[in-house]
């Protein structure tokens, strides 16, 4: 099969775009946190952002569908954006001494797929590896998946809502001082 | 102990770690979940035990028992999920099957291999020493000499325990939080009774803006500051405090080793205090005195109950490792708006992403990795704080000192600690851990 440029479609073309505004806008954001821009990247939220991560638990196969926790019960991060303002605040406040000296992180994002696009809101997901090392010799790691709501505003997009979905069910970290 | 010094070594020593397992963890009631999260048979949750993991299972006359995780033929795991349902386990090495009160039911090859020379009646899953419930939360033991649960949690444990119980029909909100810390589990048991450091330690978490009572609840005026005696930042400024080391403190020391210690009721960073405090029914349980409770109480030695209406269970994983779990309850009639501010308290203060935990672990972990050193490890932990000032009042069956805050609780665990771990009879552990007039 041949591929003729001629040959795809408007709505491909506008896919392969989205797809791309989509990539860069993520890749941006991750620059954002690994620079410790971090009033920027909350600005990237909508007011009513909510940014959760539920825990996981280790359970049979026949019970999977009971993995995660589900908004109402526990979870690692259970956020509406004035909380991911505190936590902006506690981090710029000079005194967050789990942060001082800082993390030093990485945030890899890859994997990405536009699921759906009303024209408004987009749902994206992506692969996610956050690599922390802290001051002499700890090494941290954790990866996992993104499920975002992205919606479209003055011709670029805010995160509506953010799923984290991390691999690890007893956390092997003593802090979760950083942003996914 | 009578000069408020401790050997750093405990935080360290593998010896002692192992010793730990056998005088301690291997004899004292240990808090495993609470009934609410084993609603029908077969419902289980596994737990630990020193080194041991032990599944708790609703059986189906509507008991409970606690079964060693580990099959009678080969030691293999015979349940590797958290939590959840079954209706027997079956060990997946050879298939030796136990239904949920842990009889030994199934055997592969029982006619063909074994021949019928296999005593199924004497290989059913082996259950811990005793089990026993307080108001819905299960312990266990190990030690088949062991006092009866209600006795060792004597008062103060009782109270600390009811301290959760008297705020409604309580349940364990689901999700635990486990996490992993890389420190010496008893700076964390330590640390739940210090109500010095948050005003250091959390500042950052006060300036977030985000804990605080929910609406309509009053805010108790910030007590006066506490002198900074010195405390300078990295700059040479003047380092600004909080008021919080003056708070009037209670501390309450139990037999067996449990301990009471922080704020009176109306200091407490607890928002809902002043609402379930008001009740009679709260006030007649907690007697006098447990109403006026507003701080941290151990169930020793690693049940944390904090005020923020949960248990955190500090599970040693090694001298230089612990893992941290995090039980939150709820009353099951809470209004749906409050029940979400009292989910909001409990995600955002404690745990690896609360406002307040992300720094405690970084404490614990570099307190250990300094407990080490040849020369660091020859310092003493100091713990002399309102050292022998406290007079003990004996009141409604408790033992307690008021004053202001003070190293009292932490002192009075280590002190049980070193007599569990003396090798002591529980008539000796009781004798010496029944406080005095003055501590």
């Amino acid at each position: 099969m041949t591929l003729e440029k001629e040959s795809i479609g408007s709505d491909r073309l506008a896919a392969m775009f989205t797809q791309h505004e989509v990539e860069r806008f993520l890749y941006d954001e991750a620059a954002l946190l690994d620079e410790k821009r971090f009033s920027e990247w909350l600005d990237l939220f909508a007011e009513d952002a909510h940014y959760f991560m539920p825990l996981r638990r280790t359970r049979s196969r026949r019970e999977l569908g009971q993995e995660f926790t589900q908004p109402g019960e526990m979870a690692w991060f259970d956020d509406p954006k004035f909380v991911l303002a505190g936590r902006v605040a506690k981090l710029a406040s000079g005194t967050a001494w789990a942060e001082d000296p800082p993390s030093r992180t990485r945030h890899i994002v890859t994997n990405v797929r536009v699921l759906a696009d009303d024209g408004t809101e987009l749902q994206i997901e992506s692969n996610f590896h956050l690599y922390r090392t802290r001051l002499k010799s700890e090494e941290q790691s954790w990866i996992g998946k993104r499920q975002d709501v992205l919606r479209r505003v003055d011709g670029g997009f805010q995160i509506a809502k953010r799923t984290i979905l991390i691999e690890q069910t007893v956390l092997l970290t003593a802090n979760l001082s950083t942003f996914f | 102990m009578e000069r408020g010094e401790i050997d750093r070594r405990i935080f360290s020593d593998p010896d002692i770690f192992e010793q730990e397992m056998e005088q301690i963890f291997g004899r004292a009631w240990l808090f495993l979940c609470h009934e609410s999260q084993l609603k029908k048979a077969g419902d289980f949750f596994e737990s630990v035990m020193g080194r041991d993991n032990v599944l708790v299972v609703r059986q189906k006359d509507g008991g409970l028992k606690a079964l060693l995780n580990t099959c009678m033929h080969r030691g293999n795991a015979v349940c590797r999920a958290e939590e959840g349902n079954t209706k027997n386990f079956m060990c997946t090495y050879h298939g030796w099957t136990y239904d949920i009160s842990g009889k030994l039911i199934g055997v592969p090859g029982l006619k063909d291999l074994y021949r019928g020379d296999l005593d199924m009646s004497q290989h059913g899953l082996r259950e811990v020493a005793q089990l026993d419930s307080y108001k819905g939360f299960v312990f266990a033991t190990m030690d088949p000499s062991a006092p009866p649960l209600v006795d060792y949690l004597g008062a103060t444990g009782r109270l600390g325990l009811d301290l959760i119980d008297v705020r409604g029909d309580m349940e364990v909100v689901p999700g635990i939080q486990k996490f992993m810390v890389e420190c010496n589990w008893k700076f964390t048991v330590d640390n739940l009774f210090d109500w010095y450091h948050p005003m250091v330690t959390h500042m950052s978490a006060f300036a977030s803006g985000i804990l605080g009572p929910p609406p309509g609840v009053p805010v108790p005026p910030p007590p006066p500051p506490l002198d900074s005696g010195g405390a300078m930042t990295p700059d040479g400024d003047e380092l600004e405090l909080m008021g919080q080391g003056q708070r009037e403190a209670i501390t309450v020391l139990g037999e067996y080793g449990h301990a009471i210690s922080g704020p009176v009721a109306s200091g407490s960073p607890d928002p809902f205090g002043p609402m379930w405090r008001a009740n009679p029914v709260a006030q007649e349980v907690l007697g006098p005195i447990g109403i006026e409770i507003g701080g941290h109480p151990n169930i020793f030695p690693t049940a944390w109950v904090a005020v923020t209406c949960q248990i955190s269970l500090r599970i040693p994983r090694g001298p230089f490792q612990t893992e941290v779990w995090w039980f939150t309850f709820i009353d099951k009639n809470m209004p749906p708006e409050l029940r979400q501010i009292a989910l909001f308290q409990a995600n955002h203060a404690f745990g690896p992403a609360g406002l307040l935990e992300q720094e405690d672990g970084e404490n614990w972990s570099q307190s250990t990795k300094q407990s080490v050193g040849f020369s660091s490890s020859k310092i003493k932990q100091l713990l002399k704080m309102n050292l022998g000032r406290g007079k003990v009042i004996k009141e409604h069956g408790l033992s307690r000192i008021d004053g202001s805050t003070n190293e009292h609780g932490q002192l009075w665990t280590y002190a049980a600690w070193a007599k569990y771990m003396s090798g002591a009879s529980w008539d000796e552990i009781r004798q010496a851990t029944t406080a005095g007039d003055t501590f």
